[in-house]
């Protein structure tokens, strides 16, 4: 089955190349500007990951967060791991990864099949 | 109860209040026996032989007694007259103090209502003006580094997608390529690289100016953490055919944070190698000293004069005669390494002659730092090293100091050798005594990281006095 991530990223260049590197890899990628338009869409749809920033505008990450327990995320952001840390982001259970931006693509692919294989 | 006697103790024998004291005695034992000495002899002219000797003996006393008593009433105006000058004094003094600490947060309150309430009014004025302009300073600086720091993170986020939309040409996402434009991204990827790596340092950086670099300060051993970065570093050395030696010392296992560690020794070894001929050797060694554990890695390329040496740490510095294009570098890691060292007081420094190579060194605290201090990475080393030789000057030499530094400034010899030289010439020429003058180089050879002490046997101020006994004799 052709899993569906969730890009969540307020810069359409970023959201834009990791769509199409998700799509030549095989999945089904739904787009998001920011936090609320995340949780619209999921309520819709139940995607198998969220790939997520932590600065955008709108509702703070951190609420937004909180608000999703059945969907794996994995944060995509320029922040290092440790200060993410610090806020209080990666406490939830279904925090499974950090990327830090710029990220490496194969390295990308590799990790989320590992995250989202069955 | 301590303050208020020193104060009184201090008024009594001030100086100021004696001298004044002193002159009103002085006028009040002089005028009135002046006056009365021309009276009598007024009198004595005028009617000579009309007083009974018991009537002038009365007399005689009288005017002694008036003479003490306005001598005395005159001490006690002159004391009361100094002490309300001296209590304007003692307040403006007591205010310097405080600026002198860095306290701008001073007032005076001064109302005499005459020349004193005009200074102590120009005083407040200026220490409103200087207090304003630490605040902008301190204004300035914080901008800085939230500017270094906001500008890094936005700058971040395009190279985002640009080296993603890079990696996916480079893997053929979007067809094969020709040889030139596989030639073409390569290049592109490679400077994008460059870029990212210079925008995260300049992340660091921030971080360290700020204070906010983190460190996660365990248990480690240093002796496996040095092994593990040789190791590492092993790879590159023997692309080079450079030997990585390591001599390790019996060093206890402390709290640290070994990536730290990794990080400026991984960086230190990694110039020595981008600065070694082929088929050289670096020596590593890491021992325990002074309740600090002292790291070196020496190499045997180029070397450094005595300014490089100075300059080294500070960003961008480009060493004279090298090319560092060559070496692709972002110019940033000496700089980031002292960062790194000087949040945990420790210390770093090199010692080089040129064309015989040069040697780091860096210290680590047995134990953790509590709190990590804002270090000034963007800051001249070689203004801050220069401020530190002008303020020894003064100690040493007074108000001649000054002067003198600047003089030597302008030959351009205030390196190590070169003060140490001058020194050595003050002692032989009896200008400084001795054991001053050891002093003197001890605090020249501290502000240069140097570890060696000139025999240094007694205080400062011990022997000063027993120095100049010996200058006079000879």
């Amino acid at each position: 089955m052709v899993k569906t991530i969730l890009v969540v990223d307020d810069e359409l260049d970023i959201r834009e190349s990791v769509k199409m590197i998700l799509e030549k890899n095989g999945y089904k990628v739904l787009t998001a500007e920011n936090g609320d338009e995340c949780l619209n869409i999921i309520q819709q749809k139940k995607p198998d990951l969220i790939l997520l920033d932590i600065m955008m505008p709108g509702t703070p990450v951190i609420k937004v967060v909180k608000k999703i327990s059945d969907i794996k995320i994995a944060f995509m952001s320029v922040v290092r791991i440790s200060e993410a840390r610090k806020q209080g982001l990666t406490e939830q259970e279904n925090i499974v990864d950090f990327f830090q931006k710029p990220f490496n693509v194969t390295d990308l692919i590799d990790r989320i099949e590992l995250l989202i294989s069955d | 109860m301590d303050g208020k006697k020193f104060n009184l103790k201090n008024l009594l024998l001030s100086k100021l209040s004696r001298k004044i004291t002193i002159l009103f005695l002085i006028v009040g034992i002089i005028v009135p026996s002046f006056v009365f000495y021309y009276f009598y002899i007024i009198i004595n002219n005028a009617a000579p032989e009309t007083l009974a000797s018991e009537t002038e003996m009365f007399l005689i006393n009288s005017v002694i007694v008036i003479v003490l008593i306005l001598t005395i009433n005159a001490g006690v105006i002159g004391f009361l007259f100094s002490r309300s000058i001296l209590k304007s004094l003692k307040k403006l003094y007591k205010a310097t103090k405080e600026i002198e600490k860095g306290n701008f947060d001073v007032h005076l309150e001064i109302f005499t209502r005459d020349e004193i309430q005009e200074l102590a009014d120009a005083f407040n004025q200026t220490v409103s003006t200087l207090a304003k302009i630490q605040e902008e300073g301190k204004e300035i600086d914080n901008a800085k580094t939230d500017f270094l720091s906001i500008t890094s993170h936005e700058l971040r986020n395009p190279m985002t997608p640009m080296k993603a939309q890079l990696q996916m040409l480079e893997e053929n996402y979007f067809g094969k390529l020709s040889d030139k434009q596989k030639k073409s991204v390569m290049i592109i990827t490679r400077n994008a690289d460059r870029l990212d790596k210079l925008i995260a340092d300049f992340l660091d950086i921030s971080r360290i100016e700020a204070a906010r670099l983190k460190f996660n300060f365990r248990k480690t051993d240093i002796a496996q953490v040095i092994k593990e970065m040789v190791q590492f570093m092993d790879g590159y050395a023997r692309e080079k055919n450079i030997k990585l030696e390591l001599n390790i010392e019996k060093i206890p296992v402390i709290e640290a944070d070994p990536d730290r560690v990794s990080q400026v020794l991984g960086n230190l070894i990694n110039n020595a190698i981008k600065f070694s001929n082929e088929r050289c050797k670096i020596e590593i060694s890491a021992k325990l000293k002074n309740n600090q554990i002292l790291f070196s890695v020496k190499d045997y390329g180029c070397g450094l004069t005595p300014d490089d040496q100075i300059r080294i740490f500070e960003p961008f510095y480009q060493v004279e005669g090298t090319n560092h294009r060559r070496h692709d570098g972002t110019g940033l890691g000496l700089a980031i390494c002292r960062g790194i060292v000087e949040s945990q007081k420790g210390k770093i420094w090199v010692e080089s002659k040129p064309e015989a190579g040069c040697k780091f060194y860096f210290t680590l605290p047995l134990y953790p730092v509590r709190e990590i201090e804002p270090i000034k990475v963007l800051f001249s080393q070689k203004s801050v090293i220069e401020k530190k030789i002008c303020e020894e000057f003064q100690t040493f030499l007074g108000p001649l100091g000054m002067g003198e530094f600047k003089e030597l400034k302008g030959k351009n010899s205030i390196t190590k050798d070169d003060l140490f030289r001058y020194i050595d010439f003050l002692i032989k020429n009896y200008i400084l005594p001795q054991e001053q003058g050891l002093n003197f180089k001890n605090r020249i050879g501290k502000i240069f990281c140097d570890e060696k002490e000139v025999i240094n046997e007694k205080l400062d101020t011990f022997c000063r006095f027993k120095a100049d006994e010996v200058l006079i004799r000879d």
